[in-house]
């Protein structure tokens, strides 16, 4: 059974978001994930690194805790301790991207601890059957 | 395991909004309420919107973005299979990125993939089909790569060259370094698509005419929803065997409609 932690610690710029994509595709392509559930998994990590680059402060860092035990998939994103954005328009997108994390993860949940504010998706294989 | 959405507020907002979605897609698709159809689009703006903003940075005004981005959901919601288990939202994302990302493809924003990528996410993604056809089920990774004779790896960067996130030139040599580009005119000719399709469906449409109902439904099921024949065989209540030969009889009778028409 693979029992892998990957960290990737990436800029809060959008051309970072293929190395987060890339990252987390090539992990779950070594478990049981189909061709459907790899592209849920790019679309999910891509989703939580834009938001993460809304939500962090410029010029901050993105940090990923890739974890894959057997054929489950969790995505930590570290938010930091800050807020930036709390209008409207922040508020919409937040929704916005939960809306997708839903769509395309089994599970997804904002967690606070003395680090800061996380992301945790989570994506098991054998959840997406081919169309 | 984690709760499903625990960020509350989002959470009872997202509930009320996927009823209401379906609820709205039932009255439009099945007793043809338009009004239904037009509140589906508003109350989707907002995820044009939302979406529309990621592109913001380009230089394009964001009303225009959104006028795009409208495009693709409209076209999301007509095409979308309301008895297939799949949320909206994951059905309308690509479709409208994917409007916005032609939009910028066809004004230029291409940016360059070398040559050997672009002929390997051809490949990738015939070998998909391939692979779900005989398997009847999405393949994983490893089946595609040992199917093409190609890495793992190679296969993931096929996959991020793919429309869903890059944009692939339609021009020739774009890039200017002469060698190593490759046009995806040169595979699909010169012909005006479009207009082929829209001849192309004319003729369909005519010929599905000599279809019974069952028949033009398991051509739907097959060939627009993109069900296999163990799916339909499960939804029509009959043997996967039975799918296979009631497919062959009916694109028989469709091809003879066709030459006769």
């Amino acid at each position: 059974m693979h029992n892998e932690t990957v960290t990737l610690i990436v800029p809060a710029r959008s051309e970072f978001a293929k190395t987060v994509r890339m990252t987390a595709a090539t992990l779950v392509s070594r478990t049981e994930m189909n061709y459907d559930e790899v592209e849920d998994v790019r679309m999910a990590a891509d989703e939580a690194f834009v938001y993460a680059v809304e939500t962090l402060e410029p010029g901050a860092d993105v940090r990923f805790e890739f974890q894959v035990i057997g054929d489950l998939l969790t995505i930590d994103v570290s938010l930091g301790t800050g807020v930036r954005n709390t209008n409207d328009e922040a508020e919409r997108s937040a929704t916005y991207a939960t809306f997708i994390l839903e769509s395309v993860c089994d599970s997804y949940q904002f967690v606070s601890d003395e680090s800061g504010a996380h992301l945790r998706l989570t994506k098991q294989a054998g959840t997406v059957h081919a169309s | 395991m984690p709760a499903r959405g625990s960020a509350p507020k989002q959470s009872r907002r997202l509930s009320w909004d996927k009823v209401y979605t379906k609820k709205l897609f039932r009255q439009y698709r099945l007793e043809g309420d338009e009004d239904a159809r037009d509140e589906l689009i508003t109350m989707y703006l907002n995820l044009v919107k939302y979406l529309a903003s990621r592109f913001r940075n380009r230089g394009e005004p964001i009303d225009d973005l959104v006028q795009v981005g409208t495009i693709g959901l409209i076209k999301a919601i007509d095409r979308f299979d309301i008895e297939r288990q799949v949320e909206f939202t994951t059905y309308a994302t690509p479709t409208i990125t994917g409007e916005l990302k032609r939009y910028f493809r066809d004004k230029g924003w291409a940016i360059k993939v070398p040559r050997r990528l672009q002929e390997l996410s051809f490949k990738v993604s015939q070998a998909v089909d391939a692979l779900t056809q005989r398997n009847q089920r999405s393949p994983t990774i490893a089946e595609i790569a040992e199917y093409l004779d190609v890495t793992s790896e190679e296969v993931l960067e096929a996959m991020e060259t793919s429309e869903a996130y890059n944009f692939v030139s339609l021009e020739t040599d774009r890039g200017g370094d002469g060698s190593d580009s490759f046009s995806i005119l040169e595979y699909v000719g010169k012909d005006d698509v479009l207009m082929a399709m829209v001849d192309d469906r004319t003729t369909l449409s005519a010929a599905f005419q000599h279809l019974t109902p069952q028949e033009q439904r398991v051509l739907y099921l097959r060939f627009f929803v993109g069900l296999t024949q163990t799916e339909i065989a499960q939804k029509l209540d009959i043997s996967q065997m039975q799918v296979s030969r009631l497919l062959r009889r009916t694109l028989r009778v469709l091809r003879e409609n066709i030459v006769r028409d």
